[in-house]
């Protein structure tokens, strides 16, 4: 099943067996790419959109010299261009930073399913609306923290957004992701990236290694990044739950 | 009722800088992050030295 993440745990949004069958059945396509390939320009027309099934996915802008931000990451069981649905357009690349699997749905089928399922298109709403929340933190995280503050902030928010799809167990998830993607989405260097990763080591807060990350002191590292996991709408907070009392799918 | 500030104000603690691996690392005040060579480091500095002692006058001549 394709669309097991998908909404997974989020607030008054799960999908019911209907609207995952229908969803199930309006995808075309299953593929698979390698770590670090575009997948989307901006400013190429889209006639579909794309379910992260496995791996993780960057949207991101160059500036003049090449240099680049990531502007946001998907995680497995995102509908990472949902926007293009309505826009068919995207105003930023896509691509791979692991290897990853997406499921392709084409916009007619989007356009069925609004016809159908008026419910299910309020819930593929609630997605874009997440999206947007998230982009409001990344703008507080870039505009109001320091250089610690930013890389606690993305850890506590990629801890929370693994931990509803059910790859955290919250406090340890896998993150394949390197020094240099953090300075991407931190608007650090990756010197500045190394040294803050060092500083949460020595305060004992948290411990990036091997593409793994562990969270000694969850509510130490929330702190330091001024991080209130309200804006992501799940129906567990992931500092307040112990593995065993993870949600169910 | 609580007061909402009206906008940014200006930052009246000093960011703090530090040298490591023959780089300059400015973390803060809030929202300031920057890695530096240290000769970018040393010319910023002299130039909000500069740009200091500017304002400074500007306050003693009733210029603000």
């Amino acid at each position: 099943m394709f669309t097991e993440r998908f909404l997974r745990d989020k607030r008054g949004a799960s999908l019911d067996t209907a609207e995952r069958t229908r969803l199930e059945a309006a995808i075309s396509e299953v593929k698979t790419f390698a770590a670090r390939k575009i997948i989307a320009r901006a400013g190429e027309p889209l006639d579909q959109s794309t379910l992260l099934v496995e791996g993780i996915m960057s949207r991101y802008l160059d500036d003049r010299n090449g240099l680049r931000q990531l502007v946001a990451i998907h995680l497995p069981g995102d509908f990472l261009d949902l926007h293009a649905f309505p826009l068919k357009v995207l105003d930023h690349d896509v691509a791979t930073l692991t290897p990853a699997t997406v499921a392709i749905v084409p916009h007619a089928e989007l356009e069925a399913i609004a016809e159908e399922m008026p419910q299910l298109v309020r819930k593929l709403w609630f997605v874009t609306l997440l999206d947007a929340a998230i982009h409001r933190a990344w703008l507080f995280r870039l505009g109001r923290l320091d250089a610690t503050g930013r890389v606690a902030h993305f850890l506590c928010e990629t801890n929370a957004r693994l931990f509803s799809a059910g790859l955290s167990d919250g406090r340890r998830f896998a993150l394949g992701l390197t020094q240099a993607d953090l300075a991407e989405i931190c608007g650090l260097t990756t010197v500045h990236v190394n040294r803050v990763m060092r500083q949460l080591r020595e305060e004992k807060l948290c411990i990036f290694r091997s593409s793994l990350v562990e969270i000694l002191d969850p509510a130490g590292l929330a702190a330091r990044g001024q991080f209130n996991p309200a804006y992501l709408y799940n129906n567990h907070d992931v500092e307040h739950l112990s593995s065993r009392q993870r949600p169910k799918s | 009722m609580r007061s909402i500030p009206a906008g940014l104000e200006p930052e009246t603690e000093p960011g703090i800088a530090s040298a490591e691996g023959g780089l300059v690392f400015l973390d803060g005040p809030d929202g300031i992050a920057k890695t530096m060579t240290a000769d970018a480091a040393a010319r910023t500095g002299q130039s909000l030295i500069d740009a200091a002692a500017i304002a400074e006058a500007q306050r003693a001549n009733g210029d603000v």
